[in-house]
Parts: C-alpha cells; structure tokens; sequence
C-alpha cells in the first residue's frame, strides 16, 4: 500500500472520534446518575434529622 | 388523539425520553458500527487503489462521509433550535444542544482527514481555499453554540441563546456547499451525487454508502445518549430520577 502512514493517521483519527463519540455520553450520565444518587441520600437524611 | 401526536407529546415527558433514548440509543450504534466496520474493511481491502491517488484515495470513505455529516447535523441542529425558540419545546432545546458537540466533532475529523489527504495530494497540509475555511468557520461556529450553552447558568436561557445563534449560522451551509462552484477553487467539486451522475466508478462506491448509512445511524445513536445526559442533569432532584439513579 503506498501512502500507508497517511491513509493509518487519517483512519485512526476517525476511530478515535467513533470511540469518544461513544464514551462521552456514557461517562456523562453515569456522572448525573451519581449525582443524583447522592443527592437522594443528603435529602434522605435531611429528612430523617427533621423527623427526629 | 392520534397515536402519532400522543407518542410525540409522551417523548417530551423527561422520564419517558430517557427510557425511549436509553432503550434505542444502543440499537443505533450497533447497526451503525456493523455497517461502518463492514464499510472499512471493504475500503480498505477489498476497493482496488485510485489510479492517480494511489492508495491515498481510501481517506475518502471516512473524510466524505464526515464532511456531509458536519453539515446534515448542523442542519438539524439549526432546525431543533427553531422549534425550541418557536414553540419552547424543552426536549428540542436539548436535542438542538446535542447536535452541538457531534458536529463539531465530525467538523473536525472532516478538517484533519482532509488534511491529512491533502499533504500527499496538493503538497500541503491547509490551504487558505473557500471549501476548507469555510468548513473552519463551520467548526468555530459549533464551538460558538457549545461556549454560549455553556456560559449561561440558566439551562432554558442558554439553549435559547445558543439556539438563536445556530439558527443564525445556518446561512453558511450553503456558501460551503457552493464554494467549489462559486470560487476557483483547490478542492475538487463533488464527485458524487445522490441526484446527478458519479465520477467515482460504481466498483468504489459501496463501501462509501455503507460508511454514510453507519455514520447516520451511530450519529442518531450518539444524538439519544448525548440528550439522555443533557436531561438527567436538567432533572437531578426531580422525584423520578431518584426513584431510577
């Protein structure tokens, strides 16, 4: 194959795109699911200090 | 109610749009990684070389598909933004939103890819040429929408803000489209054509079709994951998120 090195760059760089395409959401929703878990439990305990 | 209308008003339910994008997102990216990955290897070992370019033409199946995707998704994003800022629909404020990070993204990959093809071919890595600088323009302006969205602390402020000026640039789109006809350009005028007649031989051109139909896919996938973030983190607090995080 001739213009190997440049034809390799130009597909890793589209597989780098494809696979943080597919990684950013994921890491952002976890991140709004743990936000959310931990704000369910301050709530939960805030809750549970009034009532005692 | 038409059930058509009552699904389309139960998707702008938040809970509702994040079961619907976290069952179908996955399905998205499945067919869109078959078809990409079948769309690779035919390109690059079963497409026979150019026989100008050599084998510098295989750039192609991933810089074209790209190219049409930087623009499509800013299509879309402008269009999702016009109907948050007509109707303040919450679910096409985040959609609008969505697109913002995948097109510049894709606008990007378009831009080093033709870089990369460009060195070998023209002898340069850029040229200051009509179709490339306006495709910089067009990732400048995505990197505009994604600032304004997110110097703004009010989520429905900034989608409205950062919508309006997607809405604006819009205008763009078509001076990229035509700036090969319009200039005298160095890149080359389309080579192929969904309406009008290819200059590529039909030999090279499923791999690229196979390409387009997975970037399209994957893009809808990663549009519904991206959206499905977004909304979670418009709801932390909300009763259903804590029922379901």
């Amino acid at each position: 194959m001739n213009y190997q090195g440049y034809v390799i760059a130009a597909y890793a760089i589209f597989m780098l795109a494809i696979l943080w395409d597919w990684l950013a959401p994921k890491l952002q929703i976890a991140r709004a699911r743990r936000e959310a878990k931990l704000r369910a439990r301050r709530d939960a305990t805030r809750k549970g200090e009034v009532h005692s | 109610m038409h059930p058509l209308v009552r699904w389309f008003h139960q998707l702008g339910s938040p809970p509702y749009f994040d079961r619907f994008a976290a069952r179908w997102a996955p399905w998205c990216h499945g067919i869109g990684a078959v078809a990409m990955a079948i769309a690779l290897w035919l390109a690059l070992f079963r497409v026979p070389a150019d026989y100008q370019q050599g084998d510098a033409f295989r750039i192609l199946y991933v810089h074209v598909p790209m190219a049409w995707m930087s623009m499509a998704v800013y299509l879309g994003m402008a269009i999702y933004a016009a109907i948050a800022l007509v109707w303040r629909i919450k679910l096409a404020e985040i959609l609008a939103m969505a697109c913002a990070p995948i097109g510049a993204l894709y606008t990007a990959v378009t831009l080093a890819t033709g870089s990369i093809w460009g060195k070998p071919m023209w002898g340069t890595w850029w040229d200051w040429d009509p179709r490339l600088t306006t495709e910089l323009l067009l990732l400048f302006l995505y990197l505009g929408v994604i600032g304004l969205y997110a110097a703004i602390e009010d989520r429905r402020q900034a989608a409205r803000a950062a919508g309006f000026l997607a809405v604006v640039g819009v205008v763009l789109l078509p001076i990229i489209k035509f700036s090969v006809t319009w200039w005298n350009s160095l890149h080359q005028g389309s080579t192929i054509s969904l309406t009008g007649p290819s200059h590529m031989d039909a030999s090279m051109q499923l791999p690229l079709w196979l390409m387009v139909i997975g970037i399209h896919a994957w893009f809808v996938g990663a549009l519904l994951a991206r959206a499905r973030a977004d909304n979670l983190r418009r709801e932390i607090g909300k009763a259903w998120i804590a029922e379901t995080a």
